[in-house]
């Protein structure tokens, strides 16, 4: 593949979110960013491992909450406060990874959920004392300039967010191209068979859980200097389905779905909830819609077309032809 | 390899699903080079025997040997980085993954990234590299599971009825292909379609019901017609 193709895709999708920007609220801007990164890990563990996960709001505590105890307690530089962050979501995956990716399907979702819960009352009761419970913590006016993007200034904030974004989805491209992009999608299509390959299945799911719960420590860690606040709201089981829905709902496994899935479930909860107070009805009517149109998602459903259109534009074959 | 000079020596094997045994007491030995077939009805253990070589199934009692190691309590990938390779019945291959994605699985595993000599066996696949498998025929699927099989140049191939359901043309083909493959590579295969085996094999191994009933050695008992008094 030609290096003009191979960033052709995500320049051209990252151009038209920049154009986005023009047209909407900072805000809004910057929730689907950070959203989008947020469900990628999600997407990826869903549609290329087969691992469904309804414990990411665990993850993205650990990442807020790391951040947000720096930046509280110890330090005032945003940019540390995230990768501390970071790391706290390597380590958090690595100590509950061995044991989780030992799952399969129902017993995983629902050991995850089980981890938000537990992460949720962490927070709130057991650790009040140096979470504040559900006052949170608040650290806003603690946070110190940085040189070159001002991480403190939404504006600029969401540069920065824009660019953590585009790095996280070269990476992701990266490894959707790579020999362990094709192992993950095939220890969820036949595991056995891969095993029978010489490969350690454990070792490709433990990876993969690794990677994505960071992707959303790192989330959780913008999300705790952008609001320059956290509290367990961020890990309320309530939210659980979240980033599952959005996956679904742009296209589990696919490279855009969760870009595409946030700017549409962002987008129906601002626009809908001015409208109607109960906009997750809507949410959950669309959501059936799709799985009824195509099962593919919104991404999933286009993705095909869009790379035919391409392939005859630019006369390079695709994967189906001749079939 | 064992002190006797077998590649692969299996004995007193037994295996159970539960409480249903499946194997009992079977043995067989395999030397370098050799193609080993193992013929059945269904239901006769063929494939729970070759899943308990690979260490996919643990068996209760008994001793497998093979390139010098016990693989008795090896896990497959273990089993499968030592050179010993099973091509299931199945001919399911990764469908999301295209043609060269399923070759860079089998190279990577096996650090090998020689694809010529998958080419001299099946040229088809070099046509077919950028489509999803998904979208292979059977036969084209049955070429890239044994083209992603032999990369790494494995000591042993174990391959489970490679030849069912595909057409006639093809099971010739193969028949070729697995006669070039154990000049370098030991066989142990599955197989129903008694002419085609017997064409290729040096020794038979008649099982039924998790037992052996024969093992035939001689070349002018390696015949369709011999084989089938023990189905």
């Amino acid at each position: 593949m030609s290096l003009v193709r191979w960033w052709s895709g995500l320049v051209v999708a990252f151009a038209l979110l920049a154009l986005l920007r023009v047209y909407l609220p900072l805000p809004f801007a910057i929730e689907i960013m950070i959203f989008s990164i947020y469900t990628i890990g999600c997407s990826f563990l869903l549609g290329r491992v087969g691992f469904i996960s309804f414990g990411q709001p665990a993850y993205l505590a650990i990442g807020a909450y790391a951040t947000a105890f720096y930046l509280f307690y110890f330090g005032t530089n945003p940019i540390v406060g995230i990768l501390i962050g970071v790391a706290a979501g390597v380590l958090g995956s690595l100590a509950v990874g061995p044991l989780l990716v030992r799952l399969r399907g129902d017993y995983f979702a629902l050991v995850n959920l089980a981890l938000a819960v537990i992460i949720y009352y962490l927070m709130q009761k057991v650790l009040a004392d140096i979470t504040h419970g559900d006052n949170g913590l608040w650290y806003l006016t603690n946070m110190s300039p940085t040189p070159v993007l001002d991480l403190t200034r939404p504006d600029q904030f969401f540069i920065f967010a824009f660019a953590v974004a585009f790095t996280v989805w070269v990476f992701y491209k990266y490894l959707d191209d790579s020999i362990y992009g094709a192992c993950c999608l095939a220890v969820k299509v036949n595991e056995d068979k891969l095993r029978f390959l010489g490969y350690d299945n454990f070792k490709i799911r433990l990876f993969a859980f690794v990677i994505a719960n960071t992707t959303t420590a790192l989330a959780g860690a913008l999300y705790a200097v952008y609001l320059g606040f956290v509290s367990p709201e961020i890990t309320s089981p309530a939210r659980a389905a979240d980033p599952v829905v959005v996956t679904i709902l742009g296209g589990a496994g696919t490279l855009y779905g969760p870009i595409i899935g946030s700017i549409v479930y962002t987008g129906m909860k601002d626009i809908v909830s001015k409208v109607i107070g109960n906009w997750e009805l809507v949410v959950g009517f669309t959501l059936v819609f799709i799985m009824l149109a195509g099962e593919k998602g919104i991404w999933g459903t286009l993705e095909p077309r869009v790379s035919r259109l391409v392939a005859r534009v630019t006369g390079t074959p695709s994967n189906e032809a001749g079939q | 390899m064992s002190g006797n000079g077998n590649l692969l020596d299996v004995s007193g094997l037994n295996v159970a699903y539960g409480e249903s045994k499946v194997l009992f007491d079977v043995g067989l030995t395999v030397r370098p080079n050799q193609v080993v077939a193992c013929v059945g009805r269904n239901g006769a253990g063929k494939t729970t025997l070759l899943k308990t070589i690979v260490g996919f199934i643990k068996p209760t009692s008994g001793t497998v040997t093979a390139v010098g190691a016990n693989l008795v309590g090896l896990t497959a990938y273990v089993v499968a980085d030592m050179g010993i390779k099973y091509i299931p019945q199945d001919k399911k291959v990764f469908s999301d993954l295209t043609v060269r994605e399923n070759l860079e699985l089998g190279s990577y595993a096996s650090k090998d990234y020689e694809w010529d000599k998958v080419y001299d066996y099946f040229p088809k696949l070099k046509t077919l590299l950028d489509r999803k498998a998904g979208y292979l025929s059977g036969g084209e699927r049955q070429m890239l599971m044994v083209g992603r099989a032999i990369l790494g140049h494995p000591k042993l191939l174990l391959v489970d009825e490679p030849t069912e359901g595909l057409a006639p043309s093809i099971v010739a083909h193969l028949k070729d292909v697995f006669r070039e493959i154990a000049k370098n590579t030991a066989l142990v295969i599955v197989e129903q379609n008694l002419p085609m085996i017997c064409a290729i094999a040096d020794k038979i191994y008649a099982l039924s019901e998790g037992h052996i009933m024969a093992e035939i050695t001689a070349r002018d008992q390696i015949k369709p017609e011999v084989c089938e008094k023990y189905l």
